[in-house]
């Protein structure tokens, strides 16, 4: 049922874009991603015109600053709103970043990388499974961009990444601009490093833009999707064996909703271009 | 605690992106990481990614100043001519006072943050009024959606009280806070009455009120609508309920209730 309801490349659900998706049942997008930071607790008309988009259309859930990897307790009265917002949208998983965003109560507004360390696989392990205890849903965790490794290393990112989602048993939201930037910041082949990672967890993909700021390229998602990320789309897809959903994210230098929905329909002709191919592994990475 | 050094790792790196220290991290990354309290080997690796660590501060801070910057632009205007804007933003992301997840709760934190500190009143005794002025049709926009209490009837009768709309305020301020522009930042000083509320269609609205309409909507929320408008002196009590009738309509007003 999943695999009916959730194929393709969908959009992910921005307030700008609110009013006219509201407006607009026939609109093509095969399912939508909201972020429940952006809809619990907020009121007024953008709210009422994302409910009945929540409530009319196919939508996937995807946190942006519960903190996984942080050490501050969960917000029990989000967390159950959350749980609320889950069973409402019919959402078949919910997925978080896999990355801290608050300290002492604080909360950066930033995803923040992990240590590459024993110590931080457990606490993360830990929270991730503490987490899904308390959601209706399976959860999902996602693979960041990182600008830095925080502290002395034990092991790399893909090694942190693996050890994390098989000791938390948990599925994957594939960031495949997030490898490809972590690629050219760190100097490494990303389908190699694809290669190395335990593919059969995935479940869903991100795809999204980046910009180079002198030497450092930075996951803006601020600009359209470049070539190489959709090649590097295609070989994922080809190398899972199976049609999993991919969300097209845009957060800065938001376009109007018809230049995004023609970057969605160019995704989807590369989704299903690739996808009518015959399948080049068996989806076990 | 078996995951210290994790912490102490994530509380190095807030340290770096929010405390003043952090624009010294570029001079030297491992005695930054050293004054954190971290070991030998995470002080030469803070060395190692150094550029990395920076664009940290850089992005989160972005993150945090951003919404602040496109809700107060008027306050900004105001301290950055004289050169106050920036050691503003200092004290406050220094306070650490941004505890929700929710970026729409970053501006209101720092609304929170001038109210609880009073930062800068000495010189521009008005620079709450504004800063509140300026993010009131944003709180009332965005109030979360609340059911009204059962049981209110339409019509207004000159025993009952009113009940505003759970996302509607009634404000006054010492100064003309909501004529003020970018270009023009300091307002008149003159006692002033708005009423914030939402329409029928969930969109902000705001309106000038009198004195006495600002404390009828006030007094009448604990009294009935003709004591109310007797305590004013409100003659026309017609008057008042045609008034009455009209925000209801507008949406400023959920209704009226009986006193019990």
């Amino acid at each position: 049922m999943v695999q009916e309801r959730f194929t393709g490349v969908g959009l992910g659900l921005r307030r700008p874009h609110l009013e006219a998706v509201a407006a607009r049942p026939e609109h093509g997008v095969p399912f939508w991603e909201t972020c429940p930071e952006n809809v619990i607790g907020d009121g007024g008309r953008p709210h009422r015109d994302a409910c009945a988009i929540l409530d009319r259309d196919p939508v996937l859930t995807h946190g942006l600053a519960i903190s996984l990897g942080g050490f501050d307790p969960w917000d029990g009265d989000y967390l159950r709103e959350l749980g609320r917002l889950l069973i409402r949208t019919g959402t078949p998983w919910h997925s978080e970043h896999l990355c801290f965003t608050s300290v002492d109560g604080s909360c950066l507004h930033e995803l923040l990388p992990l240590p590459f360390t024993r110590e931080a696989v457990r606490h993360t392990v830990a929270r991730a499974r503490d987490l899904q205890a308390h959601l209706p849903v399976p959860l999902l965790l996602e693979n960041i961009t990182y600008y830095a490794e925080l502290g002395r290393a034990e092991m790399d990112e893909a090694a942190f990444i693996a050890e994390v989602l098989e000791g938390a048993d948990v599925g994957w939201l594939l960031d495949v601009n997030n490898v490809y930037v972590n690629a050219l910041n760190f100097g490494f082949d990303p389908r190699e490093w694809l290669a190395r990672m335990p593919l059969h967890r995935v479940a869903q993909l991100h795809i999204a833009g980046h910009k180079r700021f002198g030497t450092l390229t930075v996951d803006t998602h601020g600009a359209e999707v470049i070539d190489p990320v959709i090649e590097l789309m295609q070989w994922t897809l080809a190398r899972l064996g199976r049609p999993v959903p991919v969300l097209l994210e845009r957060d800065n230098h938001i376009p109007d909703l018809e230049v995004l929905l023609a970057e969605r329909t160019r995704l989807q002709v590369a989704y299903d271009d690739i996808l009518a191919r015959p399948m080049l592994g068996a989806g076990h990475g | 605690m078996a995951e210290a050094s994790v912490l102490k790792l994530q509380q190095a790196l807030a340290a770096l992106v929010l405390d003043p220290e952090g624009a010294t991290f570029e001079d030297d990354p491992a005695a930054f990481a050293r004054s954190q309290g971290l070991p030998e080997k995470d002080a030469q690796s803070f060395q190692q990614f150094n550029e990395g660590l920076a664009a940290y501060r850089e992005l989160a801070r972005l993150s945090l100043v951003e919404p602040i910057e496109i809700m107060f632009p008027i306050t900004k205007a105001l301290l950055e001519r004289e050169d106050a804007w920036e050691p503003c933003i200092e004290a406050f992301l220094q306070a650490r006072c941004v505890a929700s997840q929710h970026y729409r709760d970053i501006a209101p934190a720092f609304l929170g943050w001038l109210a609880e500190t009073g930062w800068g009143q000495v010189t521009w005794p008005f620079l709450l009024e504004l800063a509140h002025a300026e993010i009131l049709e944003v709180l009332v926009a965005r109030f979360p959606e609340t059911e009204c209490p059962s049981g209110l009837h339409r019509d207004p009768r000159p025993e009952d009280r009113l009940v505003l709309d759970p996302a509607a305020q009634v404000v006054s301020y010492r100064h003309a806070v909501h004529q003020v522009s970018e270009a023009a930042p300091i307002p008149e000083s003159r006692l002033t009455h708005l009423l914030a509320y939402r329409d029928g269609d969930g969109r902000p609205q705001l309106m000038d009120l009198t004195p006495a309409a600002a404390t009828l909507l006030v007094q009448a929320q604990t009294e009935s609508l003709v004591e109310a408008a007797a305590a004013l002196g409100l003659p026309d009590l017609v008057a008042t309920m045609t008034l009455l009738e009209e925000l209801r309509d507008r949406g400023a007003i959920a209704g009226y209730h009986g006193v019990s």
